[in-house]
């Protein structure tokens, strides 16, 4: 069954999402997109009469991250009295979780405190294999090699391993909780569940204390070795060891100022923590050692309801890397542009999304008109800007190194953009087939920043003939696409003009500056474009309005989506600081306006995080509630775009400007 | 028990089906002048039950056949009007084939729903072709439901060594599943159930392999709910593998017992 997370949290080689109560939906080691080990992880009370699963709706949560860090705190409260904290931290250096259980009760209660855990390590639930070490008090299970093991102290009194799904029932772990006392079971294959449990004496307003130590290793001896080096270590230490590198990392960021925000209702601080709490996700989404991001963390690996999201997407990442760019941390371009490198197909395009490793991930886009040809538009776009950021040695060093990849890309691009508009393929939603006006403002980027890169390699000749071609595609969309009322089409689809308004077409302006605010026939079509996503895209909800992707939108109930509403705010904060120097004063009422709207929207985006501060994909339209991919890292770079402009003018602003 | 009615009817173009829930006060010979007026007005009666509310009051569902000259308002009317009536309600049955009185059924205290045995076993079946461990999935499902009706039974009436089978076997005729005999010895709890007419295994068609699972886990959960003991039941012969009956195995679970040591095939 599919479950969003709240929250998440982990270090380079592990990824942990977890629900609102503190129950573990994904555990995903040594990579962010694979091997998902957990089905079910979560704690549970035996009163001495029955059981209380800390995910049931009895509990009443409160989660939250400690500031500034991936620690997480989940509050637990049961009508009967009974309360449980717990503090959540994944230790900086090795893939353990470590999970601080602090019962207390408003009665004298006499029970059991049980962990229990429905672990499919490897991803798979066949050909499993559980034990329980009684003497190193070491439950582990694994599949080839991967070993995920559970430790805890105090020591737990009694464990089980049991059957997850067979007809002999009463081994079953979940089963064998149930009259509060597990039978000691300690080995087991194939398809198991696991319990560990201590007694649970409280007397009135007493408190126990459990902290479950649960790590992933590559072989048996690493994981007992870790747990036993981890288990030595007072739980302060680790704390403030794992507080201080995340206190560390977000150090390096660019500096917020805001001035002159302090007035709007603490929004200037909803900025900064959402600053920090975007970057700090987008470590998490991050391979290290590879370079590239997953969208999200899966959280439908069946594909039952929709595509999947644990995979990266050129596009999605290439707005990621450059926003963490502009927030200070350039090293992930780097890092992504290298894997860029080594995943290019030999046509010179990239592949719809690939496993984190560079391979090819599954796909609905395997042919030339089911691919994305905005993905490489994206890439190049993206490659370019980094590019220009960078200064002296690495400068070059850096154009040496992608030169190739530049020139087959670009020369792709060429190919399928012969007519001035691209050859069909498939939009940025993964939806339709045709020819549309976002993927040709990314082939203009791409081929525009191709162009830049030539003339800097020397290559004057290729540079000139892509920038003709650019300058081609922009004129052909503008020609056939840009409508009488004031936007363009979506695109070409099954031959004719769909003239359904799509919030994509912002792309033309913001990534992509096809448009410019420079130019005045292009700075009144920006604005006309902002008007009617505006005027025919808003839904309004929490207190606010959000934008969907198009008119007729059916993918999960039509929602408002966060990229969607903070392209809008981009947009109109980018168009305050592209406007022509000394002619700001001349739309100063334009410049308050879109100011004053593009918080608006930001402050609506905010509102639909989670209860951590998560950004999802969606906003549900009912509720107002974080919906579907949680968290979204293409969100979370957007939100990192918006305040990073907000903060130029507000800078600018007050004349300290930097 | 189960609270509502369902009929078919042939076409009869003069007449119509009506039901009536007559609430009555439950007074010594309240009722009979009830059934008196009813065929007194020509009212053909074609099937009704009786359901006692509580010590003072009871509910008569009655489905009648009735000639379309019949003003429905005046007759609810004079029926309200008897001595011991306190409340009448009526309905049409339009289309003469299927009608309930009560929405929603309730069965053994929860919510209930009248369904094809093919669409359980369907879903049986669709569970057993294409979902790993359908076995033991359709197990620990039964064994939800047989905990819920030892639970709901214990609730309403004592249930001892003597008479804890017989509600089952109640239970199991009165919803459509099966025929049930019941060995069970209440010390050892050793012993077997054989169901005749099993809704599933009927159903089913031909397997080589036992498919009342669901029902094995069903009476796994009741013996276990009723005994405290884990309670193992296992069928060792099903009418879908050609069998005269199913026959279910009864013994207390042995925590050592595991599926890698026992033979599987013909018997399971």
């Amino acid at each position: 069954m599919i479950k969003q997370p709240n929250v998440i949290l982990g270090n380079d080689e592990l990824l942990v999402t977890m629900g609102r109560k503190g129950d573990i939906l994904g555990l995903f080691y040594p990579r962010r997109d694979h091997a998902q080990h957990v089905e079910e992880s979560l704690a549970c009370i035996h009163t001495g009469e029955k059981l209380l699963w800390t995910n049931d709706n009895d509990w009443h949560s409160i989660q939250n991250y400690i500031e500034d860090t991936n620690i997480v705190s989940t509050k637990l409260y049961h009508d009967s009295g009974i309360r449980i904290s717990i503090l959540d931290l994944v230790h900086p250096e090795v893939p353990v979780l470590i999970r601080r259980f602090k019962v207390q009760s408003q009665q004298k209660m006499s029970g059991k405190f049980f962990y229990y855990s429905n672990l499919n390590v490897g991803e798979t639930p066949k050909k499993n294999s559980g034990f329980c070490d009684t003497e190193a008090r070491l439950l582990a299970q694994y599949w080839q090699n991967y070993y995920i093991g559970i430790y805890a102290l105090p020591e737990f009194t009694e464990w089980q391993i049991g059957k997850a799904m067979d007809t002999i029932w009463w081994t079953n772990s979940k089963y064998d909780m149930e009259d509060g006392k597990l039978q000691r079971n300690k080995e087991d294959i194939g398809n198991i569940n696991n319990a560990v449990g201590w007694d649970l004496e409280l007397e009135a307003d007493g408190a126990n204390e459990f902290v479950i130590f649960i790590g992933a290793a590559s072989s048996r001896s690493l994981l007992y070795k870790r747990m036993h080096e981890l288990s030595k270590l007072p739980l302060e230490h680790i704390f403030e060891k794992t507080r201080e590198h995340w206190v560390m990392w977000l150090a390096k960021k660019h500096v917020l100022k805001m001035p002159g925000l302090e007035g709007h209702n603490n929004l200037r601080q909803e900025l900064f923590n959402a600053y920090n709490r975007a970057l700090l996700m987008l470590y998490l989404l991050n391979d290290r050692e590879h370079g590239s991001f997953v969208a999200a963390p899966e959280f439908d690996s069946h594909f039952e309801k929709c595509g999947g999201y644990g995979f990266c997407w050129n596009r999605d990442t290439s707005e990621v890397v450059l926003a963490l760019k502009h927030s200070g941390y350039p090293e992930y371009c780097d890092r992504f542009f290298k894997w860029c490198i080594r995943t290019q197909l030999p046509n010179g395009s990239w592949f719809q999304r690939y496993w984190l490793n560079g391979d090819i991930a599954p796909s609905w886009g395997n042919f030339d008109y089911s691919t994305q040809i905005d993905e490489t538009g994206s890439t190049l776009h993206a490659m370019d800007i980094y590019y220009r950021i960078l200064e002296g040695l690495k400068k070059v060093e850096f154009l040496e190194e992608v030169w190739v990849t530049v020139l087959r890309a670009a020369e792709y691009l060429m190919k399928r953009t012969k007519s001035g508009l691209h050859e069909s393929c498939m939009d940025l939603w993964e939806t339709y087939y045709g020819v549309f006006t976002y993927t040709n403002a990314s082939i203009y980027a791409g081929l525009m920043g191709a162009s830049h890169l030539a003339e800097e390699n020397g290559e004057s000749g290729m540079a000139r003939r892509w920038k003709k071609r650019a300058e081609f595609i922009k004129q052909a969309t503008i020609d056939r696409f840009w409508l009488q009322e004031g936007y363009f089409a979506k695109g070409i689809l099954n031959e004719k003009l769909d003239k359904t308004i799509d919030a994509s077409i912002l792309g033309a302006y913001m990534p992509f500056g096809m448009l410019s605010p420079k130019d005045p026939v292009e700075r009144d079509m920006i604005l006309f474009l902002i008007e009617n996503i505006q005027k025919k895209l808003s839904i309004p909800i929490n207190a606010g309005n959000g934008i969907k992707r198009y008119e007729n939108d059916s993918y999960i109930d039509g929602n408002p989506w966060i990229i969607t509403t903070l392209w809008l705010s981009e947009a109109m904060f980018a168009f305050v600081l592209d406007l022509p120097k000394g002619q700001e004063g001349q739309y100063a009422e334009e410049v308050k306006k879109l100011t004053s709207e593009g918080i608006k929207y930001l402050r609506w985006a905010l509102a639909g995080a989670t209860s951590t501060g998560l950004l999802p994909e969606q906003v549900d339209k009912s509720t107002g509630k974080p919906a579907w991919a949680i968290p979204l890292g293409w969100s979370g770079s957007l939100m990192l775009d918006n305040i990073l402009l907000l903060d130029k003018i507000c800078r600018r602003n007050a004349g300290n400007q930097e | 028990m189960v609270r509502d009615l369902c009929m078919f009817a042939g076409l009869n173009e003069n007449s119509k089906i009506v039901w009536f829930k007559i609430t009555y006060s439950k007074d010594p010979g309240s009722l009979s002048p009830i059934i008196d007026f009813l065929e007194k007005q020509s009212v053909l009666i074609r099937i009704g039950h009786f359901d006692n509310m509580n010590m003072e009051t009871g509910e008569y569902s009655v489905f009648t056949e009735i000639g379309n000259e019949v003003d429905l308002e005046e007759l609810s009317r004079k029926i309200e009007e008897l001595e011991a009536v306190l409340k009448v309600e009526y309905g049409i049955s339009e289309n003469r084939m299927i009608h309930g009185v009560d929405f929603p059924l309730n069965v053994i205290g929860v919510r209930a729903i009248i369904a094809r045995a093919p669409t359980l076993v369907d879903i049986i079946r669709t569970l057993n072709e294409n979902a790993p461990h359908a076995e033991g999935l359709l197990t620990l499902s039964g064994l939800k439901g047989g905990i819920h009706a030892a639970k709901y039974f214990k609730s309403i009436m004592p249930l001892d060594d003597n008479n804890f089978t017989s509600p089952l076997v109640e239970l199991y005729k009165a919803v459509g599943w099966g025929i049930l005999e019941i060995e069970c010895d209440p010390v050892t709890f050793e012993g077997k159930i054989i169901v005749r007419d099993s809704f599933i295994a009927d159903v089913y068609g031909e397997s080589e392999q036992p498919v009342c699972a669901y029902m094995s886990g069903y009476f796994a959960g009741y013996l276990t709910e009723y005994s405290g003991k884990a309670i193992k039941v296992r069928e060792i012969s099903c009418k879908a593998t050609g069998k005269n009956v199913c026959e279910h195995i009864i013994s207390l679970a042995s925590p050592s017992i595991s599926p890698e040591h026992q033979p599987r095939g013909d018997t399971r």
